[in-house]
């Protein structure tokens, strides 16, 4: 699953600060209490030299007692065999506390009034757990309020950066080639961006051009063809009144056949170009329900050839406002198709159902293929006269009505829809 | 009559004089613009072809040349260039009729007739072949002053074919000039042989002759038995 660029380095991000928070705790833990017993034993230290250098000179076997007394953190007892200064982590009972409680305790010899002793000192080391957690925390909570600092700042300045990145995809998103309006991209502070926008300009302006060129080439050709074309009906036609044999005959009737084909062609691809150049767009309403009916005597003679049976079900009054020329040549086509691809004493059912219009006729006795059925020159049937651009004229009024078509295959019926 | 053909196309231009030559109309033509000025100053026509892309020169031109001499010629435009634009132009210009190439000959000249008798309307608009005569104003045929019946598609056919006097129409030809803005779209021409059997069948009902003839393959033909 794809995320947001954003949403990508800030998940990263925070990943690697949970890391990093997890491993620095507890080492952070452990070093805050080593240093606090190194600090204990260094006052432990400076505590008994302190003694040593000031208590006890005139230290007397009376003194012990009366110090042991007062003292209860510092006691001097009988020697206990210690050689050397040593100090150790011990469970204590504090009668204050009233429990064990952690302490660090240091043993050290001492010598009074020529007599060997040992000198204790312990300290509590409660404090520094309350310290530790103390400092814990506050570093936690630091680091919290570091890290959620740190996103929604990323946050908010990745937004600020990337508008007009995202500002450029918007606009590439809603781009249509054959429709005459360049993206516009704003201006950035960033390099790289500017390089995309400016890159993207070059690229659509080039392909623009080629589309352009493109379909320029289609209607100036079918244009151009219009002469040759001319030259060939008008001879055909004064070739048709000479005298001729049957196999001249044979020959000129097929002739007139291409010519036609070819002159039916052409004008189908003008009449592409026509609407891919955005000419027509003056529009007007016109009701399909009158417009079906007043040709339909036009189409059933045509259909008559197939003994086609043409029925109309309008249940409702379809009023569209669009090019009326465009229009007309869309319900032609379906028409036309619906008779076309018919079978001999097969039926036609047209239908205007709320917004929608529907030309359902019988003929093969399976599905087309959607695919291509909308492309240009896409026959279903290779060997049929139509040449394939029917259907590609009725997608493209469609679409530059923004209108919608749909073709199902039902109870050996197949249906053009059109939803206006 | 007499026509003059505007076009630099020089096959097209005799194509379309020699197919009108033996229906009594006689074609002069002018292959570019400045031949054409020449001869629309020089003589009068009862009709103008034009072809509105000429080598030297623009044919909207010669419609506004005609308009500053007042001449009354009709004018029917025939371009390969087709839009909704130059139709207008061509119509605002002074022009009667447009006609895209390309075309049937037979269409051609048929409308220039129903051009030239829209001008002269002097009193006549009924056209006469022998006992058949058709008021095209009020599109009544009679034989023999019996009124026939015949439905609008029968008389426009009627009208094509007599227009088209002695000459063989493909089946192409009748079929576009009966389906109009529709014919581009057709590819099947054999609707026309049940009007063309109707009108026969009336035809002969009504005691005319059987000017009808089926040209094997190719299509029908008008001709005076």
């Amino acid at each position: 699953m794809s995320k947001k660029l954003l949403h990508k380095t800030t998940s990263s991000f925070l990943t690697f600060a949970i890391i990093i928070l997890l491993i620095a705790a507890p080492a952070f833990y452990f070093i805050t209490q080593w240093l606090y017993i190194y600090e204990t034993d260094e006052v432990l230290h400076f505590h008994k030299g302190a003694f040593v250098k000031e208590s006890y000179k005139d230290f007397t076997e009376k003194d012990i007692k009366a110090w042991n007394k007062y003292n209860h953190n510092v006691m001097i007892v009988r020697d206990m065999g210690i050689t050397k200064d040593s100090i150790f982590g011990e469970m204590l009972f504090d009668s204050i506390a009233n429990e064990n409680e952690p302490f660090r305790v240091l043993y050290a010899p001492v010598t009074i009034n020529g007599k060997r002793y040992t000198y204790t000192e312990k300290i509590n080391l409660v404090e520094m757990e309350g310290m530790v957690i103390n400092i814990a925390a506050m570093f936690l909570f630091i680091i919290i309020i570091l890290l959620i600092g740190i996103i929604w700042i990323s946050k908010k300045s990745a937004a600020k950066i990337w508008k007009p990145f995202y500002n450029t995809l918007h606009q590439i998103h809603d781009f249509e080639i054959d429709k005459n309006k360049p993206p516009h991209f704003i201006a950035t502070e960033i390099d790289e961006f500017n390089q995309l926008n400016k890159s993207l300009e070059q690229l659509i302006e080039k392909n623009t051009a080629i589309y352009k060129n493109q379909r320029e080439f289609i209607e100036n050709a079918a244009h151009e063809l219009q002469t040759p074309l001319a030259l060939f009906q008008t001879k055909i036609d004064s070739l048709l009144q000479l005298e001729l044999n049957e196999e001249q005959s044979d020959i000129l009737s097929s002739l007139n056949n291409d010519v036609s084909r070819l002159n039916r062609l052409n004008k189908n691809l003008l009449l592409l170009s026509k609407i891919d150049n955005g000419n027509y767009v003056e529009k007007s309403a016109i009701i399909l329900n009158e417009y079906i009916e007043k040709h339909l005597d036009f189409f059933t003679e045509q259909a008559e050839a197939k003994n086609i049976i043409i029925s109309t079900e309008f249940t409702s009054t379809l009023s569209v406002t669009a090019n009326p020329a465009f229009t007309e040549v869309l319900i032609n086509n379906l028409f036309l198709n619906a008779i076309r691809h018919n079978e001999k004493n097969g039926r036609i059912i047209i239908r205007i159902k709320n917004n929608q219009l529907t030309f359902s006729n019988t003929g093969q006795s399976t599905s087309l293929v959607i695919d291509k059925l909308f492309n240009r020159f896409s026959k279903t049937n290779p060997s049929s006269q139509g040449n394939g651009l029917g259907l590609a004229i009725i997608k493209k009024i469609v679409e530059i009505n923004q209108w919608e078509i749909h073709y199902t295959f039902e109870n050996q019926l197949h249906n053009f829809s059109i939803r206006f | 009559m007499k026509i003059l053909i505007i076009e630099d196309e020089q096959e097209i231009a005799q194509s379309i004089a020699t197919y009108f030559k033996t229906n009594g109309v006689q074609c002069e033509t002018a292959g570019n613009y400045t031949l054409a000025l020449n001869k629309i100053n020089n003589y009068d026509y009862d009709c103008i072809l034009l072809d509105l892309m000429l080598p030297d020169g623009d044919g909207f031109d010669i419609l506004k040349e005609l308009k500053s001499k007042n001449k009354t010629e009709g004018v029917i435009i025939i371009s390969a260039k087709e839009n909704l634009d130059t139709r207008i132009e061509g119509f605002n210009l002074g022009a009667d009729d447009f006609l895209t190439k390309p075309f049937h000959l037979s269409e051609l000249l048929v409308r220039m007739q129903a051009l030239i008798r829209r001008k002269n309307f002097q009193g006549n608009n009924t056209i006469v072949f022998n006992e058949i005569s058709i008021d095209i104003l009020s599109k009544t045929v009679t034989v023999n002053n019996q009124k026939l019946d015949l439905t609008k598609k029968e008389i426009d056919l009627l009208l094509f074919l007599i227009g088209n006097n002695n000459k063989v129409l493909s089946k192409g030809a009748i079929a576009e000039h009966l389906s109009g803005d529709m014919a581009d779209m057709l590819d099947n021409h054999d609707f026309i042989y049940a009007h063309i059997k109707n009108l026969k069948k009336k035809l002969h009902a009504s005691g005319s002759g059987d000017y009808i003839k089926t040209i094997y393959g190719l299509g029908y033909k008008w001709e005076n038995e």
